[in-house]
């Protein structure tokens, strides 16, 4: 499936854009390095999570309760270590297998029952904020006991060194190129339309540029964050999984016409289920990223954050109804999200506003999203 | 002076001409039928007078009573007096019948809904043409024909001068067929001008003053319906002429690939069994067609072999000269079995993907060697299937929706194919789709016999029961009514074969 450079993809770069200026005008420290380093950690929390939505939401499902679960299951990892001084990988492992059973049994629950993933999570969504505040006893946890450090607080706190960070960019770059080019000579051999060698080479030189900025930039404050590996990472496994396995190209059928796919033979209960596991993955990975973030677990952590993991896809083009949706428009959409909520703490604007100002975005995104999407098919 | 009168009509889509210089001319009072393969332009005609396809998106001229025509919106068209009646019924099934007659135009009084006025207006509606339909019923509780004169009520109600139906007897039984014939007979007399498009030519030759012929996007001709003959249109229709209309090369049926022995099954939901003591042998090569009335149990069988619906009280199934018993349509394909469902749209294609995504789906297991999808593999078998089959697009990546109903079978079909099935359950494969492509599925199905596989055909169409089967058996309430050779067969005997059972119950 070929990605096309549409108006939709277009329009979201140019609300980015609008949008750095915007604090950028606002706040000389917006596109600082300082900032931008702490941005893209925040952007790694929010579109890691994000992807997992990705996956639940393509069968046609949605799951509530990532929020409540980011909380519980990072918060179950604090407790391990601060409390019971769990060696951190350890803590780490169990708080996986945690959600990992939870989720898998939200899967099961909504194949097995036919209870609708939506009443599902949101009984989640709340059983969830019960369980992580008896766990944290309303306190709140260090992810690390005094000043040791551990590799649970260094997940948003540990930064390529500098030489590493050009090594890492060129070797993306190196990646994206030769598996832009083999692509574009495997659609040759099947004659499949492909775009202007011009054009692709002018894509891999933004690509490029886009690549150093980052690099540089990053090398300015700190380095590239670990999380920001780890967004890489998880994005490029999603793409992966959803584009080129079985399980994914499962996904999109199953909520492009799920009957359809029952008589294809596509294990829909298997599919779901795992689907969700996936997602319970996610959920502990977000939720270790974003407890560090935080510095500690406090009854706060992971907040809302299932409303920013579902706007982030919907903003990046994925459907609600199932069956649309890719990676990059999700990174994209979770980036707008990040860059809004980044600007506006940092401009010190009230929490009120700022839960008016992300909502706003949100239904203007996909406002302009069903203007631009309204060219209709050509009929039989 | 023509009502409508439509002239060097041209409609582009990206990289199609769907309508070609078309010209087109309607006389006030008539019925004027629109004949054409699926994929002719028909539809795009439809959505032209409708207003779906605004003026500007398409070059040339339409004239109503002499004006210039030049509808934004179907709100346009049906102020101008024209409504559509589509093949797909725009009902809420919820609602009752009078609430969807005058569903957004509800008459109102101080701002509420005047019900006593919704409903005197449609009662006074169905008397006018003298309908058999309750104002207060529910619309999902009719029947599809029912439902259809609901639609037309509903454009009725809405001082209709030109009324265009598209198809309407797709999902008709015959006697709601006649009575819908004569339906569009009472609304001529009452000077209502029909446009009536259909496949069915003994229908088009019923009820039709003229007949207008499109292929690929041009009006080939106009006949007075007195003065032309069936095989005229279909020869004008498909551009070339059909002499053998079912081209069944019988095959060398080889050895027993499905056995059914003495099965009974009860619905999922009802104890009554649905089918009792069903016996047959399908061999390899052999086209075993499988007849009888509505609701004589022919989807259910299939439905359960392929585990679907149903539940086995007793009997056995042997595939491939194995004890079968699978549950799920998945154990179904892995034991070499596949379903073509006579509903594409719903049981078959993801509509809004690809080509290609809807021909592998079924297969992906075959093209992952590990973990990955092999594109290569995958690519190659795709195009393989996509040029033996002649679906008409421009590539793989076309997606299905933009697809006439004839390719959008064949795309079903292939994804069928692609498993390598031993055994194909075909349900009314040619339902809805062109004269042309009925030709192209029977060649299909002689091209699968010739490889060996075994094909059990569901056809409500006696002439293609007998015409494309090696062997018939007749269902009769969920029984065996009767297995005839092709040679013993015609249509009276599987006729009284279908009707068996029902004279042991009265």
């Amino acid at each position: 499936m070929h990605d096309n450079l549409s108006i939709r993809n277009f329009s979201l770069v140019i609300a980015l854009i609008l949008i750095w200026i915007f604090f950028g005008l606002m706040s000389d420290a917006f596109l600082g390095a300082r900032n931008l380093s702490q941005l893209s950690i925040e952007l790694a929390v929010t579109a890691t999570l994000a992807l997992g939505m990705l996956i639940v939401l393509l069968p046609g499902l949605i799951d509530l309760s990532v929020g409540s679960g980011v909380g519980l299951i990072g918060g179950i990892a604090s407790v391990l270590v601060f409390q019971h001084h769990y060696p951190a990988p350890v803590a780490m492992g169990i708080a996986v297998l945690v959600a990992l059973l939870i989720w898998r049994l939200m899967g099961t629950l909504i194949v097995r029952q036919h209870v609708p993933a939506f009443i599902i999570t949101l009984g989640g969504l709340l059983i969830f904020k019960g369980l992580f505040w008896l766990v944290i006893q309303n306190a709140t946890i260090p992810v690390s006991a005094g000043n040791t450090g551990n590799i649970y607080a260094a997940l948003t706190t540990f930064y390529l060194p500098p030489i590493y960070g050009y090594l890492l960019g060129a070797g993306i770059f190196a990646a994206i190129v030769y598996g832009s080019l083999r692509a574009r000579s495997q659609r040759l051999a099947h004659r499949f339309a492909v775009e202007e060698r011009e054009i692709l080479i002018l894509k891999l030189i933004v690509i490029f540029q886009g690549l150093l900025l980052f690099v540089l930039t990053m090398n300015r404050f700190r380095g590239i964050p670990l999380s920001v590996i780890i967004l890489g990472t998880v994005a490029f496994a999603v793409h992966t999984i959803t584009r080129h396995t079985p399980f994914g190209r499962h996904l999109y059928a199953i909520g492009g016409n799920e009957e359809a796919a029952v008589l294809s033979g596509i294990p829909i209960q298997k599919t779901i289920v795992l689907a969700f596991t996936l997602m319970g993955a996610i959920v502990a990975l977000t939720g270790f990223m974003q407890t560090a973030y935080a510095g500690a677990s406090t009854t706060t952590v992971g907040d809302l954050m299932e409303l920013d993991a579902i706007a982030a896809c919907v903003i990046g083009g994925t459907s609600l109804k199932g069956g649309r949706g890719k990676v990059l428009g999700v990174l994209f959409g979770a980036l707008i999200m990040a860059s809004l909520l980044n600007g506006m703490t940092l401009l010190a604007i009230s929490p009120e506003l700022k839960f008016i100002a992300r909502g706003t975005v949100l239904v203007l995104a996909v406002w302009m999203d069903v203007r631009l999407s309204r060219n209709t098919p050509w009929p039989a | 002076m023509p009502q409508l009168k439509i002239q060097n009509l041209t409609k582009r889509f990206p990289g199609v001409v769907a309508l070609n210089q078309i010209d087109f001319e309607l006389e006030a009072g008539e019925i004027h039928a629109i004949c054409g393969e699926n994929g002719a332009g028909k539809s795009t005609l439809i959505k032209i007078l409708s207003g779906i396809y605004p003026v500007g998106s398409y070059e040339g001229d339409i004239f109503l009573d002499g004006q210039p025509a030049t509808f934004l919106s179907p709100t346009d068209a049906g102020a101008a007096g024209i409504s559509v009646i589509y093949q797909e019924l725009a009902l809420v099934g919820e609602m009752t019948v009078a609430e969807n007659i005058f569903l957004g135009r509800e008459p109102t009084r101080l701002g509420r809904i005047d019900w006593n006025a919704v409903y005197a207006r449609t009662r006074e509606l169905l008397d006018r043409y003298q309908l058999p339909l309750d104002p207060g019923a529910r619309v999902g509780e009719l029947g599809v024909g029912e439902q259809q004169l609901v639609e037309i009520v509903k454009a009725l109600s809405q001082q209709t001068r030109i009324l265009l139906l598209d198809e309407p007897t797709a999902a008709l039984t015959e006697t709601e067929v006649g009575i819908l014939l004569n339906i569009v007979r009472e609304l001529k007399s009452r000077g209502i001008t029909c446009v009536y498009i259909s496949h069915k030519l003994d229908e088009v030759f019923a009820i039709a003053d003229r007949i207008t012929v499109i292929r690929d996007g041009r009006s080939i001709a106009t006949h007075q319906t007195a003065q032309t003959r069936p095989n005229q249109v279909i020869r004008e229709m498909v551009g070339r002429e059909i002499t053998e209309l079912f081209p069944r090369r019988p095959g060398n049926p080889g050895e027993v690939r499905l056995a059914v022995k003495n099965l009974t099954v009860a619905g999922t939901h009802r104890h009554r069994p649905i089918l009792e003591d069903i016996s047959f042998e399908l061999h390899a090569g052999e086209v075993l067609g499988l007849g009888g009335l509505m609701g004589a149990g022919r989807t259910e069988l299939l439905m359960f072999l392929f585990g679907v619906t149903g539940r086995r009280v007793q009997g056995e199934v042997w595939l491939n000269g194995k004890p079968y018993r699978g549950t799920s349509p998945r154990d179904a394909i892995r034991g070499g079995m596949v379903m073509i469902s006579e509903d594409r749209k719903r049981f078959g294609l993801n509509l809004a993907q690809s080509i290609g995504f809807n021909l592998s789906l079924a297969s992906l297991a075959r093209f992952t060697p590990a973990f990955l999808i092999n594109a290569s593999l995958e690519n190659r078998s795709n195009q393989a299937l996509f040029e033996a089959l002649g679906i008409k697009a421009p590539g793989l990546e076309t997606a299905v929706e933009t697809l006439s109903g004839g390719n959008q079978q064949k795309v079903v079909l292939g994804k069928g194919i692609m498993t390598e099935p031993a055994v194909i359950f075909l349900d009314e494969p040619t339902r809805g789709i062109d004269v042309g492509s009925k030709q192209e599925v029977y060649e299909l199905i002689n091209r699968l016999t010739d490889q060996g596989k075994a094909v059990l055909l569901v056809s409500s169409e006696m002439p293609e029961l007998l015409g494309m089967s090696d062997r018939i058996i007749i269902l009769s309430e969920g029984k065996i009514g009767g297995v005839f050779t092709r040679e013993e067969a015609d249509q009276e005997i599987l006729l009284a074969a279908a009707m068996r059972h029902h004279h042991q119950k009265n």
